[in-house]
């Protein structure tokens, strides 16, 4: 029986959809191709995105006695995961985010109690000592897709994975819609209150989220420059907000910066206290950029403080000769072969420093 | 699995090929089942249980209302709506009931401390409790038969399409369609392809892309705007919910008549209205029928005077607005829209046949003004909390000078000419369906919209959020 009449039926435009659908398809597809073709011709080739998922990948991995690299964007360009193998005789996860504050991350790792294991941590002062922001959220939306992920979602990944391997035109930092949109020259108004863009990025980025910097951004040309140009209003530091007194804007950013002291110390007491081992690292910076850094965060400031407060040890590249020699063609981060032959350079003395 | 995702694409191909290529209905019917809780399953595979057991319990709850004598079919009818709610409540409105618990207890002197209940909102709550709630509510009010297929009806809830937010197809209109296999119709496949990609367009592309930003800065921002920007952020708001929401719908929709059943319309040109009554006649259709049927109606409806009738107005917006979400912003949106539609009868009562409002310009002025309105109470729809709401509206009526411009001027284009786009289309097409304006078109013309809709939702990489709704 019927459970009730159904009148209820959906108008269908009276048009040969059969045909319409074939050279929508055709249309469309000729229309990708020719725009990968496109896209390689500016130099873009198949890379995976380094995206949120891609990170709680790696953070799955994380095993009690990993070796895992922490930190912002130097510790993932700079540090070669292949040379730290043969040197540690482990392969590193590879942890660091973009533009982020690695403290979320740190806490996140010295809370997994089952995790005793070895910690390789970038600290650029400016971003480490971030109260809020930008370099917080970076870290705290990865930690969230990593707790929060569905299985949905992974099988996304995965299925992700295997285009981007294979297709040019999948870049999420550059040439989504979104992305392309912000290329347009269109001036602001005078007084508004835009932050800073981010500057273009030209990466290879692997499974296991080995960085690499792309020859045409290693090599003086447009690019460079850009991404050079981009970098000092990224770190110069933004007015206090117009909508609050100053002074306690003021005392609310410093009473957030010595707390940031307080419970970096505290995690790091809290993780060597169960067996575990943590080095600090300040990669290489050059040009303007470096000028910019040594000026608002000295190293006889933060880095010093994070160094002796916490009582781990930490490797300032400028410390030592063979580590000082490099030059960073856009001022905040290695060629692919200077990364590679960086980390050689550095293993000595992060075992030096973990046997400590 | 959001209709926006690789993981969909595979599904719903797959999906698709299984069930044509099998022949018996039963099969199919049965491929789908499965399909709709894998479908859900891949959010969180738990909360499927919970979706079996309510499905499964209002089952049981019809058939006994049903075979029940008049005297006792109440009693029935109120287990399945006291269960229902009580499952709603509690995953939904759990922490918001203690908070305000704590609150009122506050102030009378009692210092109570509730444990916050980290509980996980099952998603899609809202849309399947009222699919399954529809059917004990049909069959007690005689508009439908109970069905004898426990599948059947456990398809009915969960079907993929319009599981997780909406339409809020209800049983009586479903289950019909699962007693004999869709009768072949020439086109249903392509136009539900069709359908499927300008749902997906106008989420990827016009509400995360283009509209989503600017409403997030300006809603997100803690200091005094500048007018543009506030009116910039909620006109841009007002665009993506419509677009996110019309957009799962249309989907929807597609996505079912790809697989031969149909769901009805849930929006029609709502910023084309004239009204807030109109508004309501094309806005999240499915959910304002559900509360006229369900609960207007019972209340009396406006068949008991004017002033009661406008008080039942209040009440069902009320509880729409706390249907959103828990919060008393969602009840402030609720509220507004109750007085509104209670003043709008009240007008049209004292003022009926005045000639101006039947022109053009008259009726281009009371659209303009509805969608006002409407982008008023959408300013606490969005915001997090009343003081947000009130800096908000404090900019959008001028009374901040000096307010900060923090939009950029290409995320101002956007928002206007998407806004421009939308309220053309939706007054132009008020008075037909998609389907007619579609059929208008030369084919030349369908195709290069069909193709640049795919292009834009291919270069959008799938980096967009989750529909909104999906938090109802």
């Amino acid at each position: 029986m019927p459970s009730s009449t159904f009148n209820f039926e959906r108008v269908i435009p009276a048009l040969p959809w059969r045909r319409l659908t074939l050279a929508t398809v055709l249309l469309t597809a000729l229309a990708t191709v020719a725009w990968e073709i496109r896209v390689r011709s500016w130099g873009y080739g198949p890379t995976l995105n380094d995206t949120d998922d891609l990170w709680a990948q790696q953070r799955d991995a994380v095993k009690p006695d990993s070796i895992v690299i922490i930190g912002d964007s130097r510790a993932l360009y700079d540090s070669d995961l292949n040379t730290l193998e043969r040197g540690l005789g482990q392969r590193p996860i590879q942890l660091a985010i973009v533009g982020s504050c690695a403290y979320p991350i740190l806490a996140n790792l010295v809370a997994d109690e089952k995790f005793h294991g070895t910690i390789i941590c970038s600290v650029l002062p400016a971003i480490w000592l971030a109260p809020a922001g930008p370099p917080i959220a970076n870290s705290e939306e990865a930690l969230k897709r990593w707790r929060k992920r569905t299985p949905a979602q992974r099988a996304s990944h995965k299925l992700g994975m295997l285009l981007e391997e294979r297709v040019a035109f999948l870049k999420q930092e550059d040439l989504t819609l979104q992305k392309l949109l912000l290329k347009l020259p269109i001036p602001n108004r005078a007084d508004s209150q835009v932050p800073p863009r981010l500057p273009p990025y030209f990466q290879t980025v692997d499974p296991d989220r080995r960085t690499w910097m792309t020859a045409q951004c290693a090599e003086p040309g447009p690019l460079q420059t850009r991404v050079e140009t981009g970098w000092i209003p990224l770190f110069t530091p933004p007015p206090p907000p117009n909508y609050m007194p100053r002074e306690a804007f003021l005392k609310g950013v410093g009473q957030a910066i010595e707390q940031r002291f307080k419970d970096t110390a505290t995690a790091v007491h809290k993780f060597r206290a169960r067996g575990g081992k943590i080095v600090f690292i300040r990669f290489p910076m050059s040009g303007e950029l470096r000028n910019l850094e040594d000026i608002a965060t000295p190293r006889a400031g933060p880095w010093n403080r994070i160094i002796r407060e916490s009582g781990a040890p930490g490797i300032y590249f400028a410390d030592y000769l063979e580590l000082a020699s490099f030059t960073c063609p856009e001022w905040s981060h290695l060629s692919a072969p200077d990364s590679v032959e960086f980390t050689k350079r550095l293993v000595p003395h992060l075992k030096v420093a973990l046997a400590q | 699995m959001l209709f926006n995702s690789l993981t969909f694409v595979v599904f719903f191909a797959v999906v698709q090929i299984a069930y044509w290529t099998l022949r018996e209905w039963n099969a199919r019917k049965n491929l789908l089942l499965i399909a709709s809780y894998i479908f859900y399953g891949a959010w969180n595979p738990p909360f499927a249980l919970l979706l079996f057991a309510t499905t499964t319990m209002d089952y049981w709850l019809g058939a006994r209302i049903a075979a029940a004598p008049a005297a006792t079919r109440r009693v029935w009818l109120v287990a399945s709506v006291t269960v229902n709610l009580s499952m709603l409540g509690f995953f939904k409105y759990g922490n918001f009931l203690l908070e305000n618990f704590q609150w009122l207890l506050a102030r009378v002197g009692v210092d109570y401390q509730p444990p916050h209940l980290d509980i996980f909102l099952p998603i899609g709550i809202s849309f399947y409790t009222f699919h399954s709630l529809s059917y004990t509510l049909d069959v007690y009010r005689g508009a439908t038969q109970p069905t004898r297929s426990l599948r059947d009806f456990l398809l009915a809830v969960s079907f993929f399409p319009q599981l997780v937010a909406g339409p809020i197809v209800r049983a009586a209109d479903f289950l019909p369609q699962c007693d004999a296999p869709p009768a072949p119709r020439p086109g249903r496949f392509g136009w539900g392809l069709f359908l499927m990609t300008l749902g997906l367009f106008e989420k990827v592309t016009l509400a995360d892309t283009l509209l989503a930003g600017s409403a997030d800065r300006i809603f997100g921002y803690a200091g005094p705007l500048a007018s543009l920007d506030a009116w910039t952020g909620v006109l841009a708001f007002a665009g993506q919910i419509f677009f996110d929401f019309s957009g799962y719908s249309t989907c929807a929709i597609g996505a079912a008549l790809c697989l031969g059943f149909e769901l009805k319309d849930n929006f029609r040109f709502p910023y084309g209205a004239v009204g807030m009554s109109d508004f309501w006649r094309r806005w999240h259709i499915s959910l304002s029928t559900f509360l006229r049927d369900y609960l207007y109606f019972p209340l009396g409806g406006n068949r008991t005077g004017p002033v009661r009738g406008a008080i039942n107005l209040v009440i069902v917006m009320f509880l729409g607005g706390l249907w959103h979400g828990a919060a008393w912003t969602f009840v402030v949106w609720g509220l507004l829209h109750g007085l509104c539609l209670a003043v709008e009868h009240a007008l049209r009562n004292l003022y009926k046949n005045i000639e101006w409002t039947m022109t053009l310009g008259g009726q281009l002025l009371l659209s303009a003004l509805t969608y006002l309105t409407v982008c008023f109470a959408w300013v606490f729809f969005r915001a997090a909390d009343f003081p947000t709401a009130a800096r908000l509206i404090r900019a959008m009526v001028g009374v901040l000078p000096g307010g900060n411009a923090i939009l950029t001027t290409r995320e101002i284009i956007q928002v206007a000419c998407v806004t421009a786009g939308l309220l053309f289309a939706h007054w132009n097409l008020r008075d037909i369906s998609i389907e007619a304006a579609v059929a208008r078109l030369p084919r030349q013309a369908v195709i290069a919209l069909w193709t640049v809709m795919l292009c834009a939702i291919i270069l959008t990489q799938g980096s967009g959020n989750a529909f909104i709704y999906f938090q109802f």
